[in-house]
């Protein structure tokens, strides 16, 4: 049955596929790689300014780029890729569309209507014309407040996504009416586990907007509790992260193995990663609280506990997808303990982007790890280390595989061949090289306490003391870094500019993923139940968040004791914010 | 298993099986990676902790949120 079904899809692209599902991921692509283009460029004007290279903004405004850098890059960008992405899983890896695509195409135009009034709203911080604000950062909690347009838009976005994930479950219920006995194939089984734990974790942010955020905005309530709106935000803060990684996930273990020549070592192992990130990726919020005052150190523990626990389906990974490129390379006639890395297809700009993606995320494991311990984040919190760690993470493991991807991904839902080759592969080596000169300086200043989310860095009667170099030094390793991403960038998006209007649609390659060395018939019939994993997540969320929940709410009260919002757009008096100082530091 | 899996690869110059499958390379890599880990972590003590005082959780009370 296999190989009959096998020959229907033959040297057959996604679009000769699924023609009108093709259109829909195409459209989310672009969506991604605008917001790309433009957060990208304005990561470049923050860190020319920082380093006091180039500053052509006022410093007050460095506060509305650095939000519009933040929400369109780790937001938007990244989550309109995964909808693309797993659109492309669910259908192909069940050879069936999607059940109704009108439906597909209304959550992709949510998702489009909320993006714009975000960034609508964040425009409004440096254009008068525009009465919104909304420098509120990525992490938007109290008490920075944004006008409400910027919570309804977070809000249409994110229902946007969560009716994604309902065409995805709509998708495989229909599958599995027709095939009531087959294991859920890999990657949708990887779509609908993340699905799931975005449902989980997106709970605590829609609360946070809907309860307290967006009525405080318009005025109906006076006032919000912060510490409640912060940890809310990271109970949906942490997952978020683990919710852009996941397709990067999926690309390493579904694309990797084929393009390295080989099969996936292990599709069990890969079922047990993605069952271990639904349980655990949402209990461990805390984990980026460990320095607010008022939630007790015992709930930061358990946080910890937790996060280091996640640590294993990392290493899992680690483990499956070298392993799983090792097969490949030996089976084109790689030898020796190590020589067989010379096998590997290092000129398929695809393969060398998502490898290099990977062995970058092995060194944010490392700055990951310093994070998550206790008692050493508190030597990095708030410093530019921790920006260094997640420009390894989102803006390599995940952007760089994404950027891989769109080069196999874009011809296979245009039916047009990549334009350049050449150029691709170079650009994924200059993202490297940019990102090692970036992260690499941004990890070091964070040792010696340089501050993050600061315009100017620089102090009256006091110097930065590295150990080891000079603070000029790494300024300009981060400016190089900068302007090389920007290249590699730049570069990125002309490749696919033109592949769009290429003539050319010969030699593309067919809509296929690996293959597996041990399948799901190798592994226990429970994993695939995936209410009994949701159940489990969910007695989770609740051991790791009621006892802190009911903690803030009780010493700080539902709405908070009365805090005015502020609004960091607005100018404000240098003598009363000296004052407002003072206040507080006697 | 699923209709779109790959089932072959051009430059495949030989085929081998799950049992005659042996990851060496990989375990190399991965004692590799562990090696720096622990050498990252020896480097931070001296980083971080020469010359600092010490940071710790503090007594029961804190921890249980007592006080």
């Amino acid at each position: 049955m296999e190989v009959t079904r096998m020959s229907s899809t033959a040297s057959r692209t996604y679009l000769d596929q699924f023609p009108a599902e093709a259109k829909v991921i195409k459209a989310a692509f672009w969506s991604s790689f605008m917001a790309l283009a433009i957060g990208g460029l304005l990561g470049l004007v923050q860190a020319l300014h920082r380093t006091d290279v180039l500053r052509f903004i006022d410093p007050a405004d460095y506060y509305t780029v650095l939000t519009a850098h933040g929400v369109l890059l780790a937001i938007t960008f990244t989550i309109f890729f995964l909808v693309g992405i797993f659109t492309w899983a669910v259908t192909t890896s069940l050879d069936r569309g999607v059940v109704d695509i009108r439906f597909t195409w209304a959550w992709y135009i949510m998702m489009v209507v909320g993006t714009i009034l975000v960034g609508v709203s964040i425009l409004g911080g440096v254009v008068d014309a525009i009465p919104t604000y909304a420098d509120v950062l990525f992490t938007f909690y109290a008490p920075l407040q944004a006008h409400p347009a910027f919570y309804v838009g977070l809000v249409l976005f994110v229902v946007g996504s969560w009716l994604a994930g309902a065409d995805w479950f709509r998708t495989w219920w229909a599958w599995r009416k027709e095939n009531p006995d087959e294991r859920i194939p890999l990657p949708t089984f990887m779509a609908l586990t993340t699905t799931l734990f975005w449902y989980l974790c997106t709970l605590g942010v829609a609360l946070s907007i809907l309860v307290f955020l967006l009525p405080w905005s318009l005025g109906i309530v006076d006032s919000v509790n912060p510490l409640l709106t912060r940890t809310l935000f990271w109970y949906f803060g942490h997952a978020v992260v683990y919710f852009w990684l996941m397709p990067a996930y999926m690309m390493w273990y579904i694309m990797l193995p084929k393009l390295s020549g080989g099969k996936l070592f292990s599709d069990p192992l890969a079922r047990v990663v993605f069952v271990l990130f639904l349980l655990l990726s949402t209990p461990v919020g805390i984990h980026h609280q460990y320095l607010d005052p008022g939630i007790a150190e015992g709930y930061k523990f358990i946080a910890m506990t937790n996060t280091m626990f996640l640590l294993l389906p990392s290493l899992l990974t680690a483990f499956t997808v070298v392993a799983s490129m090792e097969h490949g390379a030996r089976q084109r006639g790689g030898t020796g303990y190590l020589g067989w890395l010379k096998a590997l297809p290092w000129r398929d700009p695809v393969f060398t982007g998502m490898a290099l993606a990977g062995l970058m995320f092995a060194a944010a494991g490392f700055s990951g790890m310093i994070n998550a311990g206790m008692n050493i984040n508190y030597l990095v919190h708030n410093s530019w280390w921790v920006v260094g760690h997640f420009h390894l993470t989102v803006g390599t493991a995940v952007a760089l595989t994404f950027m891989a991807a769109a080069y196999w991904f874009i011809p296979q839902v245009t039916g047009k061949a990549l334009w350049s080759r050449q150029l691709a592969l170079g650009q994924v080596l200059l993202w490297f090289v940019g990102m090692t000169f970036m992260s690499n300086a941004m990890h070091r200043s964070g040792l010696f306490g340089m501050p993050r989310r600061t315009a100017e860095p620089q102090y009256q009667g006091f110097n930065f003391e590295p150990a080891v170099g000079t603070v000029g030094e790494i300024n300009a390793q981060v400016a190089l870094g900068a302007v090389l991403l920007t290249v590699a960038l730049a570069m990125f998006l002309l490749n696919m500019v033109l592949t769009s209007f290429n003539d050319d649609s010969d030699s593309l390659p067919a809509n296929t993923y690996a293959g597996t060395l041990s399948g799901p018939e190798d592994s226990p019939a429970v994993l695939d139940n995936l209410k009994l994993w949701t159940a489990i997540a969910v007695v989770l969320v609740i051991v790791g968040y009621t006892l802190p929940l009911a903690s803030i709410v009780d010493s700080g009260g539902l709405f908070g004791p009365d805090i005015s919002g502020f609004q960091l757009a607005i100018e404000t008096d240098p003598a009363l914010v000296l004052e407002s100082v003072r206040e507080v530091m006697p | 298993m699923a209709s779109a899996t790959e089932q072959s690869e051009t430059d495949q110059v030989r085929e081998i099986g799950h049992e005659e499958y042996d990851p060496i390379g990989t375990a190399i890599l991965i004692g590799i990676y562990f090696l720096i880990l622990v050498l990252l972590w020896l480097f931070m003590y001296f980083v971080e902790f020469l010359g600092n005082g010490p940071t710790v959780v503090g007594a029961l009370l804190t921890v249980v949120g007592l006080a």
